[in-house]
């Protein structure tokens, strides 16, 4: 991958933008964590807070004169907080932090006039470790010395003074100023600022005369040779544009004085908008705190104040998802970081390998960001980077790629015209996972369709190949895709009617040449089967994640459940904020734990059972003990509603048992057609419940047991326990070892236990520990060599 | 990595062949182009290692996962 698409996709996560009060206020001060440690009662990491942004802060905290207040967004829910004023509070009842100037250098730098943008350069300049002079005619401060006392304390000026002193800056007074004493002074100095917001000082009187223009970037002089600067040139001059002058000129002479380039990178010292997103919504309203005692907050007043303060972020995508979440402080832009240091790492462990792969691509961030951020796209390039660099975790993905391979393949795959059709109008696609879960529903549809369809509705019984794609694997995918589009073609490039909501986005992002044509919109334009019967309650609505933008299909499962006469009630999270069961970019697969987080945020705000438009959301939610229903259980019910609901979901063997099943049963009933039998030894194997759930969690089949045992019938098995007559035997098939724990009874195997690895034994004689099949082969021979 | 998995459990388990006890044997393993020895329970006599379920389910599998990230 390349750091600039990185750079693109951090640009959409605007989390790490300041908030719009800092971005206005012209030293920036990060009044949002400085509120948060008031609120606390942390008076004095607040004030080590305002002290790192606001130079002087003990003299020049009276003087702000709250530019942020018009950006405050609590401005549009009630009042702005009252950062100048807290400010005020944090530096009377903060202790000072102590101050640890740099040493000194040899540099000298020369202040003329004594204004207050002269007292905060001195500051910024002196804690450098530079000398600093100031030259002045009349008592240091400018105007300041001529401000009311509830404006600024006046201990406070001379208590700035002081500190300018300790700090290597002497302060001396001249009778005149005069053109040739200046033409001396440059001469002495590093650099020479002019405070031409003390009064004393006129620029006439140094001998210029002509119209003075400073740059705003670097406030240098014009046509100075980058050595004279000055303070911003306004009427006015308002207290916060002088204070942040200062702060700017020191940043420049230190610049100058080193060597460095006087402007480079310095575009965030302007005051500008924000592009921090924030949500409003659900933020409550509350009032200013008035101050009791004459203009201030007592300490508690100061806190309530504080605690009024949004602490501006956007974070909008972030507390749904479990992975965007499962990292505290994350957020889209640094998990992209992470993500893109994941995949350049060149020595050493890939630890976020785990987390690319828990993404469910389900494209919720995108929905809720205001700026469209959609780690979905990211996490595919990255996926498709660590495959092709051959870092792609194997074993992460491995059963979905076979279980597609399989649905590829003879077992499952057919496609025919409706019988009595030489061609096809349409073909209807009912996709993998739906003949997996629900065969005889579908079974039923096809008929039903096929009765009501003009030209010929013909079957596809395939895997659009999405679980490739999830998985990174463009080469595998587009193996798919050929294989789809040749057959496709054969049948005359006609219209693919959809049922499988993940199915629809894979074809229109991947096959896009296909036409395609939702299901959901056909059944809603047909009268409603015989058949279909509501269940008596309420059902929560399910949109599948890759239905989010399908507004289409959203409504057409609505219509037809409302011609059906089913109550429904839409969840919080729904249609274009649906939240994903976390089957989706294959991350329960690749990560159970984060997997589970997913379906069970889904049903966390849900008490009713659901009914949802895509197979695997509903087995997921029954997986949980959730009842759940799939629309097509309503229509072309084989069961009553409650029993359907309540029925346990087919396990990883019977998925692929469904598969073949669906194919074999359709093309006997329909197309008159024999499917040869394979061959098998037939053996009695008995798998209690248990035994079957510790499977289902390690993704052993079926047919990877039969597979040991019936290796074990030829070859005998390897170990016995003579105390509980059990027997262990182990087959590697293909990229994974099996073993089997059993008792032998007659002609029956009991599996006491089933396990496996992926290691390789190598110097271990015995059954094949190389593999003695391919993948492809064996996921082919639906799990049989 | 040598002793990985140097864990002996395989108590009450018999090579079905030749009936021995399994004692601990020297074998090498390999994963993603990684290769190393191990101790493990098997019948010296016949060859046959046995990697139980806790083992193949626990530290393998760490370490499966750890040469993936690898």
């Amino acid at each position: 991958m390349e750091e600039l698409t990185l750079r693109k996709f951090e640009s959409y996560c605007t989390q790490e933008d300041p908030p719009a009060c800092q971005c206005r206020c012209p030293v920036h001060v990060e009044a949002g964590q400085m509120l948060a440690k008031l609120a606390s009662g942390a008076v004095d990491e607040a004030r080590k807070i305002l002290e790192r942004y606001l130079p002087l802060a003990s003299l020049t905290a009276f003087l702000c004169d709250g530019a942020c207040l018009e950006k405050c967004l609590r401005a549009n829910l009630d009042q702005s907080v009252n950062i100048p004023l807290l400010e005020r509070e944090i530096i009377v009842n903060g202790r000072a932090t102590r101050l640890y100037p740099l040493p000194p250098t040899s540099k000298r730098v020369a202040l003329i006039g004594a204004g207050l943008s002269a007292l905060t350069a001195a500051y910024e300049l002196a804690r450098r470790g530079h000398k600093v002079e100031i030259f002045h005619l009349s008592t240091p401060g400018g105007t300041l010395n001529s401000l009311a006392e509830d404006k600024l304390p006046p201990q406070a000026l001379v208590e700035a003074i002081d500190l300018l002193e300790s700090l290597n800056t002497d302060f001396n007074q001249v009778q005149s100023f005069e053109p040739q004493w200046f033409e001396k002074l440059k001469k002495e100095f590093g650099a020479i600022f002019l405070s031409l917001d003390d009064p004393d000082l006129l620029p006439q009187s140094l001998g210029l005369n002509g119209e003075l223009i400073v740059d705003p970037v670097s406030m240098a002089l014009k046509d100075s040779n980058d050595y004279l600067f000055a303070c911003e040139l306004t009427q006015s001059y308002p207290m916060s544009n002088l204070i942040s002058s200062g702060k700017k000129v020191a940043a420049s002479i230190d610049r100058i004085l080193q060597g460095a380039n006087l402007t480079a990178a310095r575009e965030n010292e302007a005051v500008r908008e924000s592009k921090l997103r924030v949500n409003l919504t659900g933020r409550k309203v509350i009032a200013p705190i008035v101050p009791s005692n004459s203009g201030v907050y007592t300490t508690q007043e100061a806190q309530a104040e504080a605690d009024r303060c949004l602490n501006c972020s956007c974070l909008a995508c972030v507390p749904p998802c479990p992975l965007l979440r499962s990292r505290k402080g994350f957020y889209p832009k640094k998990w992209t970081r992470e993500f893109y240091n994941n995949i350049i790492t060149a020595f050493g462990i890939r630890h976020s390998n785990i987390n690319i792969n828990s993404c469910s691509l389900c494209g919720l961030c995108s929905s809720l960001c205001p700026n469209g951020f959609n780690m979905s796209e990211f996490i595919d390039l990255a996926k498709l980077d660590m495959v092709v660099t051959n870092h792609m975790p194997v074993s992460a993905h491995e059963f979905a790629l076979e279980d597609q391979l399989f649905s590829n393949s003879k077992p499952a795959y057919f496609l025919r015209p409706q019988k009595g059709f030489k061609s096809s109008a349409a073909l209807f696609f009912p996709g993998c996972q739906l003949t997996a879960s629900l065969p005889k529903a579908v079974r039923d549809l096809y008929k039903y369709l096929a009765a009501n369809f003009e030209g010929g509705l013909g079957l596809w019984s395939a895997c659009c190949g999405a679980p490739g794609r999830w998985s990174g694997r463009r080469k595998f995918t587009d193996s798919t895709i050929s294989l789809l589009r040749t057959d496709w073609e054969a049948a005359g490039k006609p219209e693919v009617v959809l049922a499988c909501p993940s199915c629809r986005r894979f074809f229109l992002s991947e096959i896009p040449f296909i036409p395609i044509r939702s299901l959901w919109s056909l059944i809603n334009s047909l009268p409603l089967p015989s058949s279909a019967q509501p269940f008596s309650g309420e059902l929560s609505i399910h949109d599948p994640c890759a239905a989010r933008l399908d507004t289409e299909g959203q409504e057409a499962v609505r219509a037809i459940l409302s011609k059906l006469g089913q109550k429904i009630i839409e969840p919080t999270f729904t249609k274009t904020t649906t939240l994903c069961c976390g089957y989706g970019g294959l991350a329960s697969l690749a990560n159970p734990v984060i997997g589970q987080q997913f379906v069970l945020e889904r049903l966390q705000s849900t008490t009713e059972p659901i009914v949802g438009w895509c197979a695997v959301c509903r087995d997921r939610f029954k997986e949980q003990q959730h009842p759940a229903l799939h629309p097509l259980e309503l229509l072309f019910p084989q069961l009553s509603p409650k029993e359907a609901m309540e029925q346990k979901p087919p396990t990883i063997s019977d998925r692929r048992y469904n598969r073949a099943a669906f194919a074999k049963e359709m093309l006997k009933d329909i197309w008159e057609e024999e499917i040869e039998e394979e061959k098998t030894m037939n053996l009695k194997i008995e798998i209690s419940d248990k035994v079957m759930d510790d499977m289902e969690r390690r993704r052993i089949l079926i047919s990877d047991v039969t597979a040991v045992l019936e290796y074990t019938e030829v070859n005998g098995p390897m170990f016995l326990n003579p105390e509980s007559g059990r027997q262990i035997a182990c087959f590697r098939p293909r990229q994974v070892t099996f073993w089997v724990e059993y008792e032998k009874k007659d002609d029956l195997y009991i599996v006491t236990k089933a396990w496996s690895h992926r290691m390789i034994l190598k110097s271990a004689p015995g059954p094949s520990l190389d593999s003695p099949a391919t993948l492809e082969g064996y996921a082919r021979s639906g799990g049989r060599v | 990595m040598g002793h990985a998995f140097a864990k002996f459990d395989a108590e009450g388990w018999n090579c079905k062949k030749c009936g021995r006890p399994l004692t601990p044997c020297s074998v090498n393993v390999e994963y993603m182009g990684s290769s190393f020895f191990v101790e493990l329970p098997g019948c010296q006599e016949c060859g046959f290692i046995l990697i139980d379920d806790e083992l193949a389910l626990g530290r393998m599998l760490e370490v499966e996962k750890l040469l993936e990230d690898k």
